[in-house]
């Protein structure tokens, strides 16, 4: 409407009366060109990636950035006086990013400035260490910082996912719960079991993971302090302990319990192990998780024939169906300001990843890939972690929340499923 | 249509008061009134048209007559005259009816005495010599009582004559009075006639000079109106020239604008904090060559990523298309602006 | 993917086979546990039972009578080493066909209230993977209850879900997923 209303404000105006106004409503349909150079080194480093490699991954993996290869540089500055806007915008590029690594003792000191070349001018400069052996900490906030500088949303590449991993070597099934960087790297093992683990759920402040593990040879949920290994079997009734999602001051979690006949969702006081039931149908419910406000949740529920999205405004609520779009949708995962829940969507055979828009309701299928699962959305809501079938085998794939560019992780052996985004911690 | 004729069979109304004369007296009104209020709502500035003049002039219109001519009042004279001889008539005859009477009066008062006579000589004739002394003093008598009796009339006739004279004094001096008055309601109203007719003269006079006042008002209105219209219309076909030479610079002008747009669409990447509420208004200036003179942030989206987004895009372009035209181009490319509004985000 | 008497006397008869002692006799076995596998009737048939095979030898009365009640209750011993039920995608409605067998197994529980099993509820690898662990444990369920109506006992039961987990077969095709949506009995 207003649209129309510049249109015909543009065509009525005269050269006397008004000026000219061109209106831009789209952009271009691309990742924005970025020159991460290569950062200059004085004294020993240590072995393995790059700093400025592991930021223009990082930067990659978002869809958002299209980062020069070095060889095509003109040059290679380190700081801001070597820099020739006037290069690096024939090159069509956008922002350059160059830094400088100094050695002192075990810890490794960068300086790094991020510079608009159409603008020619200086978004950025900081510095920042870490130790010699965590310089991925270190490239990944610096990747956090210029991804800011740009989009005006905090980067979440030093955040971790949290994923388990299936073997099946010689038939015997080994699961692996594993916590590793955003991008797939310094993976470590945190349970091990001949069972199955699913549902890794990070706890806000990310320094524990609830988890469903058969490791009794029946489900159970349990709550893993990563910096211990300290374990506590939170719930354990007859029937199914599945689906453990954090409340938003962690002391909460809701969970999915057949103990009374039927899976339903309850709410779990960590502290005194006390149960409220918040729902009560003889479908199955499942899958909750809370919505940005902390009131309401989602969950999953075949209340009406097939399972579909519900939402609940506040625990005593009528649930009110949000998926519409094919007689499948399950695992909801809002993003953290209650625009978008995303989810598996079922579309002729195929499973996709789905999000709705929750206040245009319209749906949108963000993945092309099929056998799609267990979404999880980047802290900051620009990226999403999901499942999809690969050779056989399940991968984990990360895309743009919007269903831009795709990124695969590093494929392991068998199969890499049920990946958990976590919070950002500051 | 067919629901008013059976309107008009049922009810059996006249035909001036069946609904298609009403609806035709209606639309009358409604155009008449209609008319009132276009001619009243035209634009001051809008000439008149000279049918609109000449409707106005109409205010000359037919002057009252001078409203009262005592022309009935030589009529009320003759009846007044008339009544006059009337009334004299009357008063003759009453004076002759009582001459009339008194003569029959003295006729019988003569037969008393012709009978006393009589009766007399025949006492006279018994009495004869003597009474004759008697009736010689009887005729004495009688003469002398005739005299007087006639004396008398005389004197009666000539009283009667004097009061006559009198009457007819006082009549004559009421109708000189009456005359007088009357001479003088009719100078009156002659006068006031006379001050009407001026009065109404004067106004006819004033009349017609805000007519020809107005006339002329009308004229010069008349010929402004023909002047603005000559103006109007040269005007127009200036415009038409002006826009037929704009609609040229504008189909050029916004072939460009299409061409910038579409440039600076494709090099416009809005940050991942774009909402599409942002919008961000540059004004930019262009040198002849097509080179950004410079830029100007004129309204912030409220998002620096945003805000530098459209900048860097507006700055990315090292040339902008632009017209051939010189006019044109200081038409409208300038100096322009550009608004940054993400419609549909990915 | 029906299952015909025709095909349950043929897989009776195949497992009497089993049962005369012919364990080794080439069947395609699978992780060593499972036996041959029908792709359409989608059963498996347990090899290697303990129970012996039947003698000939001259006939009395009484001994065809006893011949009569062994073989009625081969048959419903070959019945029982049906231990496996199979489910439409996202159902949990136990099929016609497998309702025999189930009785048969009801019965058997109710004979045998000493004995223990196991229900073990499974789907596809289809969906999502916390979905899949409430359906297998809705089938599981199903069957438990039909066991109840049909005579076994609550205590002798114990149910459990493992969703898409443990998979018969390896496999992303509607065979596999087919014979993936299952119960199973576990006899302990």
């Amino acid at each position: 409407m207003t649209w129309l209303l510049a249109i015909a404000v543009m065509i009525g105006s005269t050269p006397a009366s008004a000026e000219l106004l061109i209106r831009i409503t789209e952009g271009a349909d691309a990742a924005i060109p970025v020159a991460v150079v290569p950062f200059s080194e004085s004294g020993a480093m240590p072995s393995g990636d790059k700093v400025s490699s592991i930021v223009r991954d990082d930067l990659t993996m978002t869809g958002e950035f299209r980062p020069l290869p070095a060889e095509k540089m003109l040059s290679l500055p380190a700081k801001g006086e070597e820099v020739y806007f006037r290069d690096w915008r024939m090159l069509g590029q956008r922002y350059v990013l160059v830094g400088q690594l100094t050695r002192r003792g075990d810890k490794v000191e960068a300086r790094y400035e991020l510079f608009d070349v159409n603008r020619e001018e200086r978004i950025m400069g900081a510095t920042a260490s870490s130790s010699v052996n965590n310089t991925r900490s270190l490239a990944h906030h610096i990747s956090d910082r210029v991804y800011e500088a740009i989009t005006g949303v905090p980067g979440a590449f030093s955040t971790k996912l949290a994923y388990v991993t299936l073997e099946r070597a010689g038939g015997e099934p080994l699961y692996r719960l594993q916590v590793s960087d955003v991008d797939g790297k310094r993976a470590r093992v945190r349970l091990e079991s001949d069972e199955p683990i699913l549902s890794p759920a990070w706890s806000p402040d990310a320094k524990k993971l609830a988890y469903v593990s058969f490791e009794t040879g029946k489900p159970a949920i349990y709550i893993h302090e990563l910096s211990t290994g300290n374990r506590t079997r939170v719930a354990d009734y007859r029937g199914l302990n599945s689906a453990p999602s954090w409340s938003d001051d962690g002391r909460s979690l809701l969970v999915t319990l057949s103990k009374d006949g039927n899976a339903e969702i309850y709410k779990l006081d960590i502290e005194s192990r006390s149960l409220k039931r918040l729902t009560n149908h003889w479908s199955i419910d499942t899958e909750p998780t809370w919505d940005h406000t902390g009131d309401g949740f989602y969950f999953t529920s075949d209340r009406s024939g097939g399972p579909q999205i519900y939402h609940k405004a506040s625990e005593g609520a009528e649930p009110r169906r949000i998926t519409f779009g094919s007689r499948y949708n399950a695992r909801p995962r809002p993003d953290n300001d209650g625009k978008y829940v995303y989810y598996v969507h079922q579309r002729d055979k195929s499973f996709h990843i789905a999000r709705t828009n929750l206040k245009t309701e319209e749906e949108t299928i963000l993945t092309r890939t099929e056998s799609d699962e267990s979404p999880s959305v980047a802290p900051n809501g620009r990226m999403l972690i999901y499942a999809t079938k690969q050779g056989g085998n399940s991968v984990l794939t990360v895309i743009a929340a919007d269903g831009g560019a795709a990124y695969s992780l590093p494929a392991s052996k068998g199969d890499v499923r049920e990946p958990a985004w976590s919070p950002i911690v500051r | 249509m067919r629901g008013h004729e059976r309107d008009l069979i049922s009810t059996g109304q006249p035909p001036w008061k069946s609904p298609v004369a009403l609806s035709i007296l209606m639309h009358g009104l409604v155009l008449g009134v209609a008319l009132a209020g276009w001619s009243w709502s035209v634009p001051r500035d809008e000439p008149q048209p000279p049918s609109i003049s000449a409707r106005l002039v109409t205010q000359n219109q037919p002057e009252p007559s001078p409203v009262t001519e005592p022309v009935d009042q030589p009529d009320r004279d003759e009846e007044q005259r008339q009544e006059e001889q009337e009334k004299q008539r009357r008063i003759e005859a009453e004076r002759q009816k009582a001459e009339e009477e008194e003569r029959a009066r003295q006729e019988a008062r003569r037969i008393q005495q012709e009978k006393e006579r009589e009766q007399e000589r025949q006492r006279q004739e018994e009495e004869a010599q003597r009474k004759r002394e008697q009736q010689r003093k009887a005729e004495e008598e009688a003469a002398r009582q005739k005299a007087e009796a006639e004396a008398k009339e005389r004197e009666r006739q000539k009283a009667e004559e004097e009061k006559r004279r009198q009457e007819e004094a006082a009549r004559k001096a009421a109708e000189e009075k009456r005359r007088a008055e009357e001479q003088r309601r009719k100078e009156e109203a002659e006068r006031k006639a006379r001050e009407e007719r001026e009065r109404l003269e004067a106004e006819r006079k004033r009349k017609e000079r805000e007519r020809r006042l107005q006339e002329q008002q009308l004229e010069a209105l008349a010929a402004e109106a023909q002047q603005q219209r000559e103006a109007e219309e040269r005007e127009r076909r200036e415009a038409a020239a002006a826009k037929a030479r704009e609609a040229q610079m504008l189909s050029e002008s916004q072939k460009y604008q299409a061409l910038i747009r579409e440039r600076l669409s494709q090099a416009w990447y809005p940050p991942s904090s774009a909402t599409e509420e942002m919008t961000a208004r540059l004004q930019i200036t262009l040198l002849p060559t097509g080179e950004l003179a410079s830029v100007t942030l004129v309204s912030s989206s409220g998002n620096t990523a945003f805000d530098n987004s459209a900048l860097g895009a507006v700055k990315s372009l090292s040339r902008y298309p632009i017209p051939d035209d010189r006019d044109t181009f200081e038409s409208y490319f300038r100096q322009f602006t550009i608004e940054f509004n993400p419609r549909r985000l990915r | 993917m029906k299952m015909t008497a025709q095909h349950k006397a043929l897989a009776l008869i195949f497992s009497l086979g089993l049962i005369a002692g012919c364990s080794s006799t080439g069947d395609p076995v699978e992780d060593g546990a499972y036996g041959a596998v029908d792709q359409d009737g989608g059963s498996t048939v347990y090899g290697g039972d303990e129970e012996g095979g039947v003698s000939s030898s001259e006939m009395t009365e009484e001994q065809r009578r006893a011949a009569e009640a062994r073989a009625e209750r081969a048959e419903a011993d070959a019945m029982r080493e049906i231990t496996t039920f199979y489910f439409d995608f996202d159902t949990a409605e136990i099929k016609s066909e497998a309702r025999e067998v189930l009785v048969a197994h009801a019965r058997y529980l109710q004979a045998n209230p000493g004995q223990n099993v196991r229900i073990e509820g499974h789907a596809d690898e289809r969906g999502t993977k916390e979905y899949n662990l409430a359906l297998g444990e809705r089938r599981a369920n199903a069957i438990e209850r039909f066991l109840i109506v049909n005579g076994a006992s609550r205590g002798q039961m114990e149910t459990i879900s493992y969703g898409e987990e443990k998979p018969a077969v390896m496999g992303s095709n509607d065979s596999a997923w087919a014979q993936n949506r299952r119960v199973e009995l576990v006899f302990q």
